[in-house]
């Protein structure tokens, strides 16, 4: 068993028994008055309810040292795909550029706004009013 | 005994009663039988519902600040200690300490059900019953039966309740009582008050338009609200396999997939701040 796995492991196991460990919350967390730029490389993506993760490591200012940020979409996979998103639209080692409203108390957490894939300049998006799918979010 | 005559009887009066009963398209009684062919073929009478429905997003300028699915031309008018907890639970929320409202995913209930979900919903019509399959947190269900019975003299406490409904032409009346005390009368996910008992909500639902379903909810709480709290939530429908409603779980994104030292694939729990985002997991691996 990996290190990685253990130290997850025991750090899921006591933080799921607070009160707050649930899988339907508030973003207030998130503090929409600040957009973070996250450029770095897509670590994965978790197509899960009842919200899709994406996992980037990245820096937010040039010299820093790149480090792993969790990154919410605001909704699920069958919201998503409504939108045009599938399971495949992100890949383990894609560049990417993230702006996401961050975490305040400074954890390298945040909620998604945009994703410009570097390769290719696709822009995703998620805006609810969109559904289905339009040709700003495919 | 009831004899062979006594039984013809029987039936006489029941094919009589068939004919001079008024027929109400998708109400035919099924608590005391099969539906017949009759009843299958009157739920053509009915309005087309068909399709995958998503909640209709407020736009910006009507959007309340407590939660990003909601119109702030809904909001209920509290008792005034209700109220004075409202103020300090969105204080704590527009400073970044949500109170969420649903843990450990235990339902939402009603009207959470049709008030907050982001997620579609698509509705069956069978004889004697109308069912709402939701696709948020475990694809939960409203059953309402518009079979002419009427509520339970002591309904089980439920956290959707006990809904029966009728047709007045195509709108579908929905009478819901026997919600459980504990479920929150919601604002947004981290705002919100159980209703506290005695919880009664009356909905009208029709279409708005050709691809748009409306639901009028009036929703008496006599412990909490000071006056009826009437809230309109429309749907927009979609059809074709790309709104496919999915399977959606509650609380699969609390956790991370990965293989456990044997090769098996597991879930693994994620770490979540105090208010329920998910954390990064340490590099290292």
């Amino acid at each position: 068993m990996s290190r990685y796995f253990l130290i997850a492991l025991a750090a899921g196991l006591i933080l799921a028994g607070s009160p707050g460990a649930s899988a339907h919350h508030s973003f207030a967390m998130y503090d929409p008055s600040v957009t973070v730029r996250l450029d770095g490389t897509v670590k994965e993506f978790q197509w899960t309810n009842p919200h899709a993760l994406i996992w980037v490591i990245g820096v937010t200012k040039p010299g820093e040292a790149p480090t792993l940020w969790t990154i919410e979409l605001p909704t699920s996979p069958g919201n998503l795909s409504r939108l045009g998103w599938t399971k495949h639209s992100l890949s383990p080692g894609d560049r990417v550029v993230v702006e996401l409203n961050p975490l305040r108390d400074g954890q390298h957490g945040g909620s998604f706004r945009k994703m410009t894939m570097v390769l290719t300049g696709q822009v995703l998006l998620v805006n609810l009013r969109d559904q289905p799918k339009t040709e700003a979010s495919k | 005994m009831t004899s062979r005559s006594d039984l013809r009887l029987v039936v006489l009066a029941m094919v009589g009663c068939a004919f001079t009963a008024p027929v109400r398209a998708g109400s035919a009684a099924v608590t005391s039988g099969a539906p017949g062919a009759g009843a299958w073929a009157d739920l053509a009478k009915l309005p087309d519902w068909s399709g995958v429905w998503t909640p209709v997003p407020p736009p910006a300028s009507n959007k309340s600040p407590a939660h990003t699915g909601q119109w702030v031309d809904n909001e209920p008018r509290w008792t005034p200690a209700a109220a004075r907890q409202i103020a300090a639970l969105e204080a704590d929320e527009k400073a970044g300490r949500p109170h969420n409202i649903y843990l450990n995913c235990l339902p939402e209930g009603m009207p959470s059900f049709m008030i907050m979900t982001l997620n579609a919903i698509e509705i069956l019509f069978t004889p004697g019953r109308v069912t709402i399959l939701g696709e948020f947190d475990g694809n939960r269900l409203r059953r309402i039966y518009t079979d002419g019975r009427p509520h339970p003299a002591d309904p089980d406490l439920t956290f959707d309740g006990h809904s029966i409904g009728h047709w007045e032409g195509g709108t579908l009346v929905v009478d819901t009582v026997g919600i459980l005390p504990e479920v929150y009368l919601p604002l947004g996910q981290g705002v919100g008050l159980p209703n506290n008992g005695d919880m009664h909500i009356v909905e009208r639902i029709r279409l708005a338009g050709p691809d748009l379903l409306q639901d009028d909810l009036l929703v008496t709480a006599p412990r909490m609200l000071a006056q009826p709290w009437a809230y309109t939530r429309k749907f927009k429908r979609h059809r074709g396999a790309d709104a496919d409603i999915v399977e959606a779980s509650c609380r699969q994104g609390d956790f991370a997939e990965q293989k456990d030292a044997d090769g098996n694939a597991i879930f693994a729990p994620l770490p979540h701040d105090a208010g329920g985002a998910p954390l990064p997991l340490p590099l290292g691996k």
